[in-house]
């Protein structure tokens, strides 16, 4: 039970990170309609820029933090503008947008290679090895605090986009970009917003990453995980992303941990292939029809 | 021509079959497939179970390369056509996000087949032969001769009509999930016969060699040489296979410059090189014909105003 | 009395709006007839449930006496049913002529593989559809602009294409949605003539979605009138131009 317990905790910590990445990547797929595959290279730069924060910078954590979020937001901005906007302007099919994310994408990966190199970095450690014990079972300080920052970014952002004027503009968009821009809202503004939103859940979701694990230049390639486990919850629904990315993290740890972590990563891919045949709309996701 | 040059054009000629049927699934019909790397592990593991030697550490069944070829390139269509059946009838993205995931599962899955050498890879026979320049000739020539066969078609047709307006070709009658399919099928098949070619020259496969920096590159060069263009995938192939090689210093800095030429390409010429035209006598000549009759237009508009004006 | 097409209590429901209400009619062969409403009455959403683009929530569609709901678009297609869009869609990177060559694929039988090995039966059948695209473009006056890219068209053009490309099926049934939008009075006119003229040579049946009453009153025999997504009305022109409901819909209470 104490074995359960523990990969429960394991796998609630690592899908706190996941649903990070697959609710950053579901905003944008909810205003624009298409999948930002250059959402893992920002991911992934948010790891680095933490990690020079700390390590050549020395800043202290809450500043390098700082710095990685707040720089892929910027990072995500100039992809869009660069890389999207003029397709959007031109009205171009969803398939240039696609496109044009991969190149955006690979751009990113492997331009880090070419400067940084591609050998895996350590994150300095920052938080004490030590688990805190609570009755048998030992929590990790690194995974308590990525649920607990991880939890309070996306409450946070629940609140922004139900509370704020702001957030409903993104929400009015998202049902309906064209009305909405004819209300009176800047949709232009609102890109810019949902972008830099997703660029810093991006940075938190990298950053914390690194410190799991290490920093390499195709941590990019994680994000084929948040995008399952945000089909897993439903395309477009942010609630979905969440509890897609929760329920993906504890699946897999429970795999690796009672079957073999060879499988850990092929779970995922059998639960894409679920999803598709059973309910392609996943848990919280709608159908929709195309408008003639 | 000496062996380095050769090698490069048995390359490119490898390249140039798996493109060919990218450029009919993403050029011609419009799907964007981010895994096809895993179509050409398939046939490769495929046709090398059925080529290999059975005196060897890991043995196949020692068949002829033509064998190999139709095997592999069957085994990858059958497996596309799963792929098809639960991703076709659903949005574009799931249908991206499955092949993104197909061929990373794929790679992944031979990873762990110890049986065909896991990770560690599978060496399939002693020395390569540079006379199998000519059977990957031959079937460039087949494939090309088929894709170009098939788009000149009315089903060549209504893949470009669900390219250019899914709806539209719904209600023209076009049964577009059969269509899709199809088009999944055949760029598989390709894929795999090409994935048996590689393995037949690089003497060795392993999964590393079918990963998601395959697939794109497949991708970069259907997009570069211009999407609904066979003679553009053509040149696309031979000039990204050679390029590497010629510019071999700027190895690290190649598929970032790989990646900013993709988004230039996107918002200032998506066409590529030649979009939706041929370097055939009638392809110059449906061009030459269409600028003709743009120009008659814009006369008689003009025409047309002047007239206006004076009244 | 039935008609080539019936609708029957066809109810569409997106959450909780209605947006066609149990609404029923039906269209006399041969005939034009026309569907109108303010904007928003639900006349494009039953094209689309007419021709399986939206699946029921409640109701049925005949078609020649046989039930055609919800099947899929491509089948109603086959069985004589074809359409215009709204808003254009045509294909747009593709010519004249190509548009209406990739729909005249239909009147071709050869499969694949013979087409893959230029089999005998490819050739006669292909040189056949190329031969019925030239006609269609000739007889719809398109056959001097056939190579221009259909985006570069004129709009008029390419609403004419657009008409031209749902003829290559060889329709019973031809629904238009909205033929004239931005069109002025000559055009108009000039579409109102082609219409007729589809319908006497082509011998289809048409069913029009107009604004421009001017069109809809001199060219349409019978009339259903919609309004928020219920039938307010059915019946001649003069029958429904002297209606009080038809009025008030259009023009709210106290106008005339």
């Amino acid at each position: 039970m104490i074995q359960f317990l523990q990969q429960l905790t394991n796998g609630l910590s690592i899908g706190s990170v996941y649903a990070l990445m697959a609710v950053g990547y579901s905003l944008v797929y909810s205003i624009m309609n298409f999948s930002n595959f250059a959402h893992g290279g920002v991911i992934m730069l948010g790891a680095y820029f933490g990690f020079f924060g700390l390590t050549a910078f020395h800043l202290p954590f809450a500043a390098a933090f700082l710095l990685a979020t707040v720089g892929t937001a910027l990072v995500a901005i100039i992809v869009e503008r660069v890389a999207y906007k003029p397709l959007r302007d031109r009205k171009a099919p969803f398939l240039y947008f696609i496109i044009s994310a991969m190149g955006a994408s690979m751009f990113l990966e492997n331009f880090v290679i070419a400067t940084i190199g591609p050998n895996p970095k350590p994150y300095p450690p920052i938080i004490p090895r030590e688990p805190i014990a609570i009755g048998q079972l030992a929590l990790g300080r690194l995974d308590l605090i990525m649920f607990l920052v991880s939890a309070g970014c996306l409450a946070l952002l629940v609140l922004f986009i139900e509370r704020t004027r702001l957030g409903k503009a993104i929400q009015a968009s998202a049902y309906n970009m064209k009305a909405s821009a004819l209300m009176g809202i800047n949709t232009d503004s609102v890109v810019i917003l949902v972008f830099a939103l997703g660029g810093f859940l991006a940075g938190v979701a990298g950053v914390f990453y690194g410190m799991k694990y290490m920093v390499y230049p195709t941590i990019g390639n994680i994000t084929l995980k948040s995008f399952i486990a945000a089909v897993f919850g439903g395309l477009g629904s942010l609630p979905g992303a969440v509890l897609g990315s929760v329920l993906l993290g504890v699946i897999e740890t429970l795999v690796s941990g009672y079957l073999s972590s060879q499988y850990r990563d092929l779970i995922a891919f059998v639960i894409l292939i679920g999803v598709l045949i059973v309910r392609p709309s996943g848990i919280m996701g709608k159908t929709i029809e195309d408008k003639a | 021509m000496d062996n380095y040059t050769l090698g490069i054009l048995m390359l490119a000629g490898i390249n140039l079959v798996a493109v060919l049927g990218l450029s009919l699934l993403t050029g011609f019909t419009g799907l964007f497939s981010f895994g096809h790397a895993g179509f050409m592990a398939i046939g490769a593991y495929v046709g090398a179970f059925l080529t290999v030697s059975p005196a060897r550490d890991i043995p196949g069944l020692g068949l002829p390369l033509v064998v190999g070829i139709l095997g592999g390139g069957a085994a990858a269509g059958l497996v596309s056509w799963l792929v098809g059946r639960i991703t076709l009838n659903l949005k574009g993205d799931y249908f991206c996000i499955a092949t993104l995931g197909f061929g990373e599962a794929t790679r992944l899955v031979f990873n762990n087949v110890q049986r065909f050498g896991g990770s560690r890879g599978w060496p399939l026979g002693a020395t390569r032969d540079m006379g199998d320049i000519w059977i990957i000739l031959a079937v460039d020539v087949v494939a090309i001769l088929l894709v170009a066969n098939l788009v000149r078609s009315r089903h060549g047709r209504n893949m470009i009509a669900i390219r250019e307006e899914e709806l539209a070709s719904q209600v023209t009658g076009i049964d577009v999930f059969r269509y899709k399919m199809v088009s999944l099928v055949i760029s598989a098949v390709l894929a795999g016969a090409a994935g048996v070619l590689l393995g037949n020259y690089l003497t060795f496969i392993n999964p590393k060699i079918f990963n998601l920096t395959k697939s794109t590159e497949l991708i970069i060069i259907v997009i570069f040489g211009g999407l609904g263009s066979i003679s553009g995938s053509v040149l696309g192939a031979l000039l990204l296979t050679a390029l590497p090689e010629v510019l071999r210093f700027f190895e690290i800095w190649r598929l970032v410059f790989y990646g900013a030429a993709v988004i230039l390409i996107m918002i200032s010429r998506p066409q590529g090189l030649l979009g939706g035209m041929e370097l055939t006598p009638s392809g110059i000549r449906k061009i030459l014909a269409e600028r003709r009759a743009r120009l008659a237009l814009r006369t008689e508009a003009a025409r047309e105003a002047s007239e206006g004006g004076a009244r | 009395m039935s008609g080539i097409l019936e609708v029957r209590g066809l109810t569409k429901r997106f959450g909780g709006l209605a947006a066609v209400d149990n609404v029923s009619f039906s269209v006399r062969e041969g005939g034009i007839s026309g569907l109108i409403g303010p904007n928003g009455a639900g006349k494009t959403t039953i094209f689309n449930l007419i021709t399986g683009v939206y699946k029921v929530t409640e109701g049925s569609v005949l078609f020649a006496g046989s039930e055609i709901t919800d099947m899929e678009p491509f089948r109603i297609a086959d069985r004589g049913i074809t359409r215009t869009f709204q808003n254009i869609r045509l294909f747009k990177n593709l010519s004249v002529y190509e548009n209406v060559l990739t729909a005249c694929h239909m009147s071709a039988k050869y499969s694949i593989p013979e087409a893959l090995f230029r089999l005998p039966r490819f050739v006669r059948e292909e040189k056949a559809l190329r031969a019925k695209a030239e006609d269609l473009l000739a007889i719809m006056g398109l056959t001097e602009r056939r190579d221009v890219q259909a985006n570069n068209l004129p709009y008029g053009l390419q609403r004419r294409l657009e008409i031209v490309r749902a003829l290559a099926l060889d329709p019973k049934l031809l629904l238009l949605d909205e033929p004239a939008a931005g069109m002025n009075p000559d055009e108009t006119e000039q579409l109102m003539h082609l219409i007729a003229g589809i319908r006497e040579r082509f011998k289809l049946t048409v069913l029009v979605i107009e604004h421009h009453m001017d069109l809809v009153m001199r060219l349409c025999e019978s009339i259903v009138v919609l309004n928020f997504g219920q039938k307010l009305a059915e019946g001649t022109a003069d029958e429904i131009r002297g209606d009080p409901r038809v009025v008030e819909a259009y023009l709210g209470s106290g106008g005339n």
